[in-house]
């Protein structure tokens, strides 16, 4: 077999390997197997402190597996290598008006889908549009035992056999390693727009109200100054999308709560670049329940061993 | 329990030999009907200590012969029907699995809340059944399925252990993702706390009429291309008008018409008419007759009528009715729908589609003689026909009714031997000596390690 291309990764230049293709990965998991060696896992490497820290000498990105398998705008299904960017979506997906919405904080659009849907990090699209977990509608992965598992389907609905699918999102590369992802995606609005609003006094009631309304916005989160100082705790971006008689009531909704400004399209995009990384790891449960899932699909902790603070 | 509450004799044990799935019969050896939490969690684990296999079954109008127990435990939940809590304020309800879904509305209804997943079995299928199987319905559309509107739920596993399981959502597996739509295989749903929506402020129902199915189905793929999102979009086609039509549950559809697309869109009442309007100009784009909006409460409730009560109009048709429950991506509606009545006409056989065309979820029906040995035959080649077919558009064999045992064959030929192992891992986390609905969903012969297991004991447990 051809040698694995090997380079650096994330901000730390941890040194990786990068497999091209779904066998050569599942090799090199069957191979650190028998060697009882783990693999830590890495998108673009920019979240890989998050958690607890990784016990293994080799880094394996999957950045190498890139790019659009299919598209079909038409049923708003896309299916993506694990190591394409959301950027790379975005800029697919926008010539037709459509959209992927996850757009977790912390980094600009150049982390990962793979990585994003292996972590469910959601972003504040999510309760608008969709939490990864109901725009995932299959994916392929390798798991711990050099199986190679194409989960879901894709289709927008399809209850077809064990969810595997739900099992792999979230689990943090736990129980297998990402290859390629199947996507819901969404029709950008017709009218998009972006505002800042500061609300009279720190009671926020009624802009949850708003929030939780039938006018609701695609987007609401407090603003973050960008040098990470605290900020004006009443001020707050609030995104609007819809057809125009549905954001214009909506922003008569949003003006009767404060002062509001215009704000640039991308507004909301430099918020996500400056938020801290939570180690959402950290509070990992490892109930008997949860154990058995990890023993079932790396029974010998080759994946991200350690990473979620596992029971040795 | 009391005697009344567990059936051991062969004439009562019969009435459970079926669920909705006409031509699978199966009848338990014993049937068990725990009436509160405690009694549930007691059973279980009784069964557990026998080492005995049992079925859980909830109204038993699973359409996948899910609810059959072939000589084993019937566990029926519809005693466990009390609605425990309902919290307007986080907009959630906690209920006992055998709550019928219809009734969870109905007590949400003074809150203006409702339970969003609307199968049409509504009035009858319960809430644990809707889990078990994922269940969707015409507004899931929207609204998205069982698993999107499910919290937590308490589950007994069937070794007697009682677990919470959640989303995951601050630290942990999504145990509850894994477990919504399991089919009975991982455990038993003692209670669930599931998320109750807003009524809409407002609503506007449209029914389009077609003299092509083609046609219906392109404005179909079209609306949801255009990027509006309808709470609901289904079609009907002449078979199916026919059969409403001339039924009690007659809605006033066109009866001259290929098909009908009936498109709902609900939410604020600010842009609704233009969403509205988009649909009528879309559906005359692509050739549409006529587009109606219903005018009143009274009229969009027959229009709703017409639909929701298909599947009983078809049963006047014949004594028997077979319902398919395939997916294909939206924009292959058309052709896919072109070869089933090609299908069809080829088995000498009356094929009615009535199905959530928004999401791409067909439904054929094939109304048919049970009895009669040779249309059974031809039933069963064409309902094959259709689904390789369907997933050679690149669809699935299921979108919301599950594998059960109708479904079994095709599950190799969907997914490879890995991701089927796969899956019985996943089973083997939560039950392990595989005591729950044994033989359902995934084939048995998938799982290899269970395979290897099974033939060093002596006896697997619990056969
Ligand atoms: C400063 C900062 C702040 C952040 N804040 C938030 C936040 O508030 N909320 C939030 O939800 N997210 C947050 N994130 C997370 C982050 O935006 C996403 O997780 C992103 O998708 C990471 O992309 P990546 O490709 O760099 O992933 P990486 O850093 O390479 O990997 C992230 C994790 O996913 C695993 N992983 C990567 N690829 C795969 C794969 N293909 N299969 C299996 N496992 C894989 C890795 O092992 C690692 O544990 C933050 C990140 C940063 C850097
Ligand atoms: C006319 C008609 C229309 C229908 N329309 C739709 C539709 O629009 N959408 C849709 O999704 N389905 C539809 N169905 C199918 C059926 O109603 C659903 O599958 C429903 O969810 C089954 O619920 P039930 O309570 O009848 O379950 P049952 O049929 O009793 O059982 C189904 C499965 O669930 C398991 N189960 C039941 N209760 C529990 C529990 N508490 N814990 C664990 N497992 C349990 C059983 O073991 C079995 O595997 C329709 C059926 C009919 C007859």
């Amino acid at each position: 077999m051809t040698p694995l291309a090997s380079g650096v990764v994330g901000p730390r230049t941890l040194h990786a390997e990068f497999p091209r293709t779904t066998d050569e990965l599942a090799t090199l998991v069957r191979d650190a197997r028998a060697a009882r060696a783990g693999l830590r896992l890495a998108g673009l490497g920019t979240w890989l402190t998050a958690g607890h820290p990784v016990r293994a000498a080799r880094t394996v990105s999957l950045r190498a597996m890139h790019g659009i398998v299919s598209y079909h705008p038409a049923d708003l299904t896309l299916s993506c290598g694990a190591g394409t960017t959301l950027a790379e979506l975005d800029e697919a997906t926008r010539p037709h008006g459509q959209w992927c919405p996850l757009a977790p904080p912390g980094t600009d659009l150049t982390s990962t889908v793979g990585a994003t849907v292996a972590t469910a990090s959601e972003g504040p699209y999510a309760a608008a549009l969709g939490r990864p977990r109901s725009l995932v509608l299959g994916l392929e992965c390798v798991d711990g035992t050099g199986r190679i598992i194409a989960a879901g389907g894709r289709v927008v609905k399809n209850v077809a056999g064990f969810d595997l699918t739900r099992a792999m999102t979230g689990a943090w590369g736990t129980l297998g390693a990402i290859t390629a992802v199947h996507l819901r995606l969404r029709a950008r609005p017709v009218v998009d727009e972006t505002w800042a609003i500061r609300l009279p006094s720190s009671d926020r009631s009624a802009l949850e109200a708003y929030v939780r309304g039938p006018l609701a916005p695609l987007a609401c989160v407090r603003h973050q100054p960008p040098n990470g100082e605290s900020g004006d705790p009443s001020l707050f971006l609030v995104r609007l999308g819809g057809n125009a008689a549905f954001v214009e009531a909506s922003r008569a909704a949003l003006r009767a709560l404060g002062e509001t400004m215009p704000q640039p399209p991308d507004a909301l995009d430099a918020w996500r670049a400056f938020d801290d990384p939570p180690a959402r790891a950290l509070s990992w449960r490892w109930d008997p329940i949860a154990v058995r899932l990890r023993d079932r699909f790396d029974p010998d902790r080759i994946l991200n061993p350690g990473l979620l603070g596992e029971p040795a | 329990m009391g005697d009344s509450h567990v059936l051991v004799r062969v004439p009562k044990l019969l009435v459970y030999r079926s669920d909705a799935l006409p031509g699978l019969q199966r009848a338990p050896s014993l049937a068990v009907f725990p009436g509160t939490r405690t009694e549930l969690i007691e059973v279980v684990r009784a069964l557990a200590a026998a080492a005995v296999p049992f079925v859980a079954r909830g109204a038993g109008t699973g359409l996948s012969g899910g609810a059959l127990a072939d000589g084993i435990t019937l566990l029926g939940l519809h005693r466990l029907k009390r609605i425990i809590a309902i919290d307007p304020l986080a907009r959630t309800a906690t209920v006992e699995p055998g709550v019928v879904n219809a009734l969870l509305t109905r007590a949400a209804a003074p809150h203006g809340l409702h339970y969003a997943p609307d199968p049409s079995s509504q009035s009858a299928c319960t809430i644990g059944g809707n889990i078990a199987e994922n269940a969707g319905g015409p507004h899931c559309l929207k609204y998205g399925v069982t698993l999107d509107h499910v919290l937590r739920a308490t589950v007994v596993l069937p070794d007697g252990e009682v677990l919470t399981l959640d989303r995951g959502d601050v630290g942990g597996y999504d145990l509850l993702g894994a477990f919504v739509g399991s089919e009975g295989c991982f455990g038993v749903v003692v209670d669930v706390t599931v998320r109750l929506t807003p009524d809409p402020e407002s609503v506007v129902t449209l029914l389009a009429d077609f003299t092509s199915v083609r046609w219906a189905a392109e404005a179909t793929s079209r609306i949801v291309a255009a990027g509006i999102l309808p709470a609901a979009l289904e079609l009907m086609d002449q078979a199916t008008i026919e059969a409403v039509e001339s039924s009690v549950y007659a809605a006033g559809y066109p009866r001259d018409a290929a098909a009908v697309l009936l498109a709902e869109v609900d939410g604020a009442a600010a842009g609704l008419d233009a969403d509205a309007e988009a649909i009528e100009r879309l559906c005359r784009a692509s050739g549409a007759r006529d587009v109606r909006v219903a005018r009143d409460p009274a009229e969009r409730a027959r229009l709703w009528q017409g639909r929701k009560k298909a599947f009983g109009a078809m049963g006047r048709v014949a004594p028997h009715l077979v319902v398919q429950d395939a997916v294909v991506p939206r924009s292959r509606l058309a052709e896919v729908l072109d070869d089933i009545a090609a299908i069809g006409a080829r088995h000498g056989l009356r094929i009615c589609n009535v199905f959530h065309a928004g999401d791409g979820n067909l439904h054929p029906n094939i109304p048919y003689d049970a009895n009669d040995a040779d249309e059974s035959a031809r039933v069963h080649a064409a309902m094959k026909e259709i689904m390789t077919r369907c997933i050679a558009a690149g669809g699935t064999i299921t979108g919301e009714h599950g594998v059960g045992l109708d479904k079994l064959p095709y599950m190799e030929q969907l997914f490879t031997a890995d991701t089927l192992d796969a899956m019985c891992s996943l089973r083997d986390v939560f039950d392990p000596a595989r005591r729950a609905n044994p033989g359902k969903t995934v084939p048995v012969r998938a799982c290899r390690e269970w395979h290897a297991a099974a033939a060093a004991r002596p006896q697997a447990a619990g056969t």
